[in-house]
């Protein structure tokens, strides 16, 4: 377990060197997040009766979804993992005494966590600051905070595993292009990453709540601002943590299968 | 006036100096400090008309500074170039369709289709005639045999093949100066070998100037009888190859295969050493003739066998390297 | 223009060459693209209007400010890319051909898979120019093309403008980036749904308002002046600047080198 965890700490550290590319990425943030910001504000002083998220949470909707863009936008591909399969380096790595599948993962959510580690703050504090309406609201209870913190966490993990099973599925096609970047679109789609899901028409608002991907940004995000009860809440914990376990099986039997192929064939 | 003419020609690059640190980046966007790198700091030379000129020295030396300017590329800080009465710079366009250029290390082909499309292409970017782009295809493929490599895609194409269609691309518009940028650089033997005879061949025939730079000193031996060799950005040696020889390539090793067994105490004997079935000589030509020396061993010892070593090119330029101290 | 077309096939040559690929890159930026236009359904769906302008409305402008953009990212892919060019020192080699330069860096690629964008957003526009509750007459058709044409100058100024920003730094490149995207993010809706400060940057600034608002008011009879019909026009102005931009980041780069 330690080698996975110091290999964690070395890409963290690795990321933690890319402080131009964070910058640069922190005007992406700041300016995406005014544009939506102010597309929603004259949404709502249109004027409309029924609506299932109020101007203030969505608005603190979107910032959340900024500040930790890099962490849960789910169009991401580690570069490294894929030259590995493409180039066949991969036999190398069958070498190394290690479980490749948990290797890959503390790899990527090394990664990811190090890209978010040098936005997050930035983009938060200014959000804070901005004037009403264009703010991120801070007033939350206690409890609501910790439900909300915990979800986080595991939307970190079932973002992993599910980055990591895209990753998995190249072993096969061993190109990046192809399929996965029809997955990667839909999925980034349906996490709500676009749109928050309850402005989903009604058919795909059931389809996503049964699928992972809204688990990673939706579903935490809208439990934060208030949108979602605390019991909501509570039973989107037991289904994030389900689809953790089953995106960690089918991972690790993708990976199983096509290392056992790679192997057959020769690398 | 001379077909090339060079005149002191000056370049110096700006190169930011990076701060580490935490706010580095921060720190080079507000307060930039420069280091000044003299590139080149006065070169001239003139070339003649269907000449073939090696240009050579260290990395770092200003080889590739010199052609981009030559080219058209690079404006001087200062100093003059007039090639074919045009200022390369000045003249862009009506400039560089007088003129090749090859990068060995980059490629104006098409990767993914056969080299025939981007010659049609090359075709209408130089805007020739079709009778005249056909005659000059027709006499390329012939050269350098390019038959049934023309049809394959490149990025299929071994890397002399692909050279060969490199140098034909370059040469499509028929240009009265061909620069090459290390054209061998990677190539096996063989390859290198047609190359070199067609670069021959495409200067006698076409009457093309040629200007070559490159590592590799067999490629001068074989087509350059002048070479200019520059360091550090200045000049150090414009003339003839054989005069260089002769002036840093005196030492000859001598291997002599012989039973017996002798001590030269001789001036022109740099070093001697004693092998398994033999004697090593190192000798200095410019105190003995080679003729004299084995007139005077085998008059000390009977010999079964002899091997002299002429001399490798490669040495001969480190040796100037060093004696230039660049 | 006959050049562009020469390159043009041997560009699809080449793409002919990765036709399994081409096909699912096709396909995902069918669903990039459908990312957009779902949001504008979704919150479409929810309001009635954006501060008066109807789906129809909205969906025209985005039409158009979607062809525009990937208009020039499917054929001047080459300019879009210019980064490219400047890194891997490609650019000497334009340099090296006895051609217009601007001209050849457009050459220098063509984003088929973008193709997929562009005819999804003709396909929008055709919605929305059927939808739309409007009494099409000449006047109203030549303010629209226009309108599509402006466009397309716009977003190819601004390419030309930072890629000249290339000729002096590749650093930062994604600010860069910020600029384009996020116009073409905002520009999506009529300009003046917007707070007043950004309505000033986007006509006197970046001139998107000449293109997707004003024109907009007298397609939809909210304004008479036939002055609305030209406005489109003043944008391409724009490319003269940029242009002169262009050349003069080339002489820089020329006197520096790479």
């Amino acid at each position: 377990m330690k080698s996975y965890i110091t290999y964690f700490k070395l890409k963290f550290k690795t990321g933690l060197q890319y402080r131009a590319a964070a910058l640069a990425g922190l005007s992406t943030q700041f300016f995406f997040g005014f544009v939506y910001v102010s597309i929603y504000v004259a949404f709502y002083e249109s004027g409309s009766g029924n609506l299932p998220m109020e101007l203030k949470e969505l608005i603190s909707y979107v910032w959340l979804g900024q500040s930790l863009f890099a962490l849960v936008n789910l169009w991401y591909k580690d570069k490294e993992i894929i030259n590995l399969i493409k180039s066949g380096n991969i036999a190398y790595e069958l070498c190394r005494p290690q479980d490749l599948y948990l290797m890959w993962a503390s790899k990527i959510l090394g990664e990811r966590l190090s890209n978010v580690a040098l936005r997050f703050l930035p983009v938060i504090l200014v959000a804070i600051i901005l004037p009403s309406p264009y703010n991120l609201d801070l007033s939350i209870t206690l409890p609501r905070l910790i439900l909300s913190i915990i979800t986080m966490v595991l939307a970190t993990i079932l973002m992993t595993v599910l980055v990591l099973l895209y990753h998995v599925i190249c072993l096969f096609t061993l190109d990046e292009k192809g399929v996965i970047n029809i997955f990667m679109v839909i999925s980034d789609i349906l996490s709500g990453m676009v749109i928050p899901v309850p402005f989903f028409p009604n058919y795909l608002q059931n389809i996503s709540n049964i699928l992972p991907f809204r688990y990673i940004s939706d579903f935490p995000f809208r439990l934060y601002v208030g949108n979602i009860t605390i019991n909501e809440g509570l039973i989107g914990i037991m289904i994030q943590i389900i689809w953790i376990i089953i995106l960690v099986i089918l991972g690790k039997l993708i990976t199983k299968k096509a290392l056992k192929k790679a192997v057959i064939q020769g690398g | 006036m001379s077909f090339i003419e060079v005149k002191h020609i000056k370049k110096t690059f700006k190169v930011p100096i990076k701060s580490d640190g935490k706010f580095g980046a921060l720190k080079t966007f507000f307060n930039r400090k420069y280091n000044y790198i003299k590139a080149i700091s006065d070169i001239s030379f003139s070339i003649k008309k269907g000449e073939i000129v090696g240009y050579i020295g260290p990395n770092g030396a200003g080889k590739s500074t010199t052609i981009k300017i030559l080219s058209g590329i690079l404006v001087p800080d200062s100093g003059n170039v007039v090639i074919d009465k045009m200022t390369p710079w000045i003249d862009r366009k009506k400039y560089v369709s007088k003129i090749g250029v090859v990068f060995g290390q980059r490629s104006q082909l098409w990767w993914d289709i056969p080299a025939i499309d981007s010659f049609n292409l090359l075709k209408d970017i130089y805007k020739l005639e079709d009778s005249e782009y056909q005659k000059t295809l027709n006499e390329l493929i012939e050269l350098l045999n390019l038959k049934d490599i023309i049809n394959i895609p490149v990025r299929q194409l071994s890397l002399g093949n692909r050279m060969k269609c490199e140098i034909a691309a370059s040469l499509i518009h028929r240009p009265k100066i061909l620069f090459l940028d290390e054209p061998t650089i990677g190539l096996d033997a063989v390859s290198k070998k047609i190359v070199r005879e067609f670069i021959k061949k495409i200067n006698k025939q076409n009457k093309v100037t040629v200007i070559l730079t490159t590592h590799d000193m067999a490629d001068i031996e074989a087509l350059a009888k002048r070479i200019i060799l520059i360091g550090k950005g200045q000049l150090l040696y414009d003339g003839s190859l054989t005069k260089l020889k002769r002036k840093y390539d005196y030492l000859r090793k001598i291997t002599v295969i012989t039973k017996d067994k002798v001590k030269l105490e001789n001036d022109c004997v740099v070093e001697q050493n004693t092998i398994d079935d033999g004697i090593e000589f190192i000798i200095d030509i410019r105190k003995i003739e080679i003729n004299e020396f084995i007139k005077l061993i085998s008059s000390k010892i009977s010999i079964s066998d002899i091997d002299i070593d002429s001399g490798n090119i490669d040495e001969l330029i480190v040796k100037l390297y060093e004696d230039f101290k660049i | 223009m006959g050049l562009y077309f020469k390159y043009f096939k041997i560009h699809f040559k080449s793409e002919l060459q990765y036709k399994l690929s081409f096909m699912m890159s096709f396909i995902s930026q069918f669903f990039v693209f459908f990312g957009y236009y779902f949001t504008i359904i979704c919150l479409f769906d929810k309001f009635s209007n954006i501060k008066g302008f109807t789906l129809y409305e909205v969906l025209l402008t985005f039409g158009i400010i979607q062809f525009g953009f990937s208009f020039c990212e499917t054929f001047f892919r080459g300019i879009d890319q210019f980064d490219d060019l400047i890194v891997a020192g490609n650019f000497d080699k334009l340099l090296l051909r006895p051609r217009n330069i601007l001209l050849q860096v457009f050459c220098e690629q063509v984003s088929f898979i973008k193709l997929s964008r562009l005819l999804q957003s003709i396909i929008v526009l055709v919605i929305a120019i059927i939808n739309i509750d409007v009494i099409w007459n000449i006047e109203k058709i030549i303010t629209l093309i226009f309108m599509i044409i402006s466009s397309i100058f716009i977003f190819l100024s601004i390419l030309i403008i930072t890629a000249a920003y290339c000729f002096y730094t590749i650093k930062g490149l994604e600010v860069r980036n910020v600029l384009t995207y996020g116009c073409r993010e905002m520009a999506q809706y009529p300009i003046g749904i917007f707070k007043k400060g950004f309505v000033m940057f986007f006509t006197l600034i970046v001139p998107f308002g000449f293109i997707n608002y004003y024109p907009l008011l007298f397609i939809l009879g909210k304004e008479t002046n036939k002055l609305f019909i030209i406005c489109p026009l003043i944008t391409l102005l724009y490319l003269i600047p940029s242009i002169i931009i262009f050349y003069k980041g080339m002489e820089k780069y020329s006197s520096v080198g790479s």
